[in-house]
């Protein structure tokens, strides 16, 4: 039986798609069949931070259309080939498809796959229908801001109303140490308001950046990272096992931190 | 002698400088007041303001959809479109789960709604999932009707609008109180002739607007107008006051800068001097009891 799980979020730039690919290639990693679906249709990304751009040849769009089968369009990963992707169409936008058009592509892709993993575009517009028509689980994706939380509240609702039970939360980019200044929403603040289930936290990490522009999912990093590890953990939560929330704290020295920093500016 | 009646000097002075929307001021006793605004929007409810609407009725549910607005079909902002009144349908149901037995007989009230045979189904899908069933439908279209018959439903085609749709511009009773079990998230709009009950919490970004009371039972963090048609003896209680903003009648009030670090229930109402003030729930009902109020 597969899942099919939306990663959305109201606002954009929150780290939806930043977190669809490292979950994909988490869950990948772990063995499991993983087909990741752009449906930014117009405004696609999720092949450039997986690194595949160059291999798509045909999107959802040309499978719809009837141009291609669907298993031409999928894209293999390259560095582990349980991982698939969908790519979107670039050159059209979100009224191309239409939520049962979206429906049939994804129970098609059902029965190969352990995880069916949507991309979400930003907004709650056409785009945002098509993506949640055939989901069945939502992971919310949002910042310690207030405007990202006020749309992820209202995203919440709307997954609500359209009969999606099960909702989980990923508060993205937290700064530890402005939030121990009492200057960013800490994660109790964020829960207070949307009261859903937390299934992980990751903190800011400029790596996260390093790995978007080169196209390599944090999470393969050889040097372990924070935010690797958070999307690790909720690979993990999702296949059901219980982790641990890691401490975020900010160490007392900050050697750790600075260490780091250098390290990791030495290399790139 | 009740604590919301003293006035700081600064209340008039802040609404002095900023005359559209005064500012909710804390008194001395954690009590909060503020000055009134004239310009407040006081519209009240009209026809264009009807939402999706469940009523029982001898043994049997009500379901009334908003009217399409004709006249101005052309302005999509003016009317609610299919998929929203059935999102709203598919919300409301979620609120009032428990309400009612299963097995329960709806009764679609579809006014001079255009419904296809697609979205007949969809409405009689969404009651299905709130264990109800859809049994008749009554609508003032043709081809509504047509579709409802070919899909098997009983129908009752009434041509006269004014049949359909009794609330008449006279003053009238108010409807029976809305009770919605539910969270009101960021986007969530009820819209009542009556009182509107709320077990949860209105989120910031929510809005409720009732021609009666609001009762929160739970965080008001969102925006409430009570009293809508003009009614200032209208009250709005919630165990956690922490608005946006809330207007009574036509009065309006945002929260003060400096929220108070405990919240106790409270009470908002118009004070005599025509301002909006927040009294505790305790205290407020004590002062009534010895007719302090107006």
């Amino acid at each position: 039986m597969s899942r099919v799980i939306v990663v959305t979020s109201g606002k954009g730039g929150v780290g939806k798609t930043t977190t669809t690919a490292n979950l994909g290639m988490a869950l990948a990693k772990r063995g499991r069949k993983v087909i990741v679906i752009d449906a930014d249709f117009g405004l696609r990304n999720l092949d450039l931070l997986l690194g595949l751009e160059n291999r798509v040849v045909y999107t959802a769009v040309d499978v719809l259309a009837g141009q291609c089968r669907l298993e031409q369009a999928l894209v293999k990963d390259k560095r582990y080939p349980t991982l698939m992707l969908l790519p979107a169409a670039q050159n059209r936008t979100k009224d191309a498809v239409k939520p049962d058009q979206m429906k049939q592509l994804v129970n098609a892709l059902t029965k190969a796959f352990n995880y069916v993993l949507v991309d979400c575009p930003a907004g709650i517009e056409m785009g945002f229908q098509n993506a949640i028509v055939a989901a069945k689980e939502a992971l919310i994706v949002t910042t310690p801001e207030i405007a990202a939380v006020r749309d992820a509240d209202r995203v919440i609702g709307l997954l609500e109303a359209n009969n999606i039970k099960q909702v989980r939360l990923i508060i993205n980019r937290l700064r530890p140490a402005m939030v121990q200044a009492n200057d960013m929403m800490s994660v109790a603040d964020v829960q207070e308001i949307l009261a859903i289930p937390l299934i992980g936290v990751v903190p800011d990490d400029e790596r996260v950046i390093v790995s978007t522009n080169k196209g390599e999912p944090l999470v393969l990093s050889e040097i372990p990272s924070l935010a690797g590890t958070a999307f690790d953990n909720i690979a993990r939560r999702l296949e059901g096992e219980t982790v641990e929330f890691m401490d975020l704290s900010v160490p007392n020295d900050g050697l750790l931190t600075r260490l780091r920093k250098m390290f990791s500016t030495k290399l790139f | 002698m009740t604590s919301d009646t003293s006035v700081p000097a600064s209340a008039s002075t802040i609404s002095d400088v900023a005359p559209e929307i005064a500012p909710i001021v804390l008194d001395l006793e954690g009590n909060a007041s503020t000055e009134a605004t004239p310009e407040a929007p006081a519209e009240g409810l009209q026809e264009r303001d009807l939402q999706v609407r469940l009523k029982s009725e001898g043994g049997k549910l009500l379901l009334m959809l908003p009217p399409e607005m004709e006249t101005e079909a052309e302005n999509p902002a003016s009317s609610l479109t299919w998929s929203e009144v059935l999102q709203q349908l598919k919300q409301r149901l979620n609120a009032g789960e428990r309400l009612w037995l299963a097995d329960t007989s709806v009764h679609l009230i579809a006014r001079d709604r255009l419904l296809d045979g697609r979205q007949l189904q969809a409405i009689a899908d969404a009651l299905t999932d709130a264990q109800l069933r859809l049994t008749r439908v009554y609508t003032s279209r043709r081809q509504t009707a047509v579709a409802a018959a070919t899909t098997g439903y009983s129908v009752e085609q009434q041509s006269s609008i004014a049949q359909l749709n009794p609330s008449g511009e006279s003053a009238q009773a108010m409807e029976e109180p809305l009770y919605l079990q539910t969270t009101l998230r960021s986007g969530g709009d009820v819209r009542h002739d009556g009182t509107v009950i709320i077990l949860g919490d209105l989120n910031p970004g929510s809005s409720v607007v009732a021609t009666g009371d609001i009762l929160i039972w739970g965080r008001l963090r969102g925006t409430a107008h009570a009293g809508a048609k003009g009614n200032a003896q209208c009250l709005i209680m919630a165990l956690q006051m922490e608005p946006n903003q809330i207007r009574i009648a036509d009065f309006v009030a945002r929260a003060p800068e400096n929220p108070p670090a405990q919240h106790y229930p409270e009470v908002a109402y118009v004070a005599p001097q025509g301002t909006i003030r927040i009294a505790r729930a305790l205290e407020f009902s004590r002062a009534q009891a010895v007719g302090d109020r107006k």
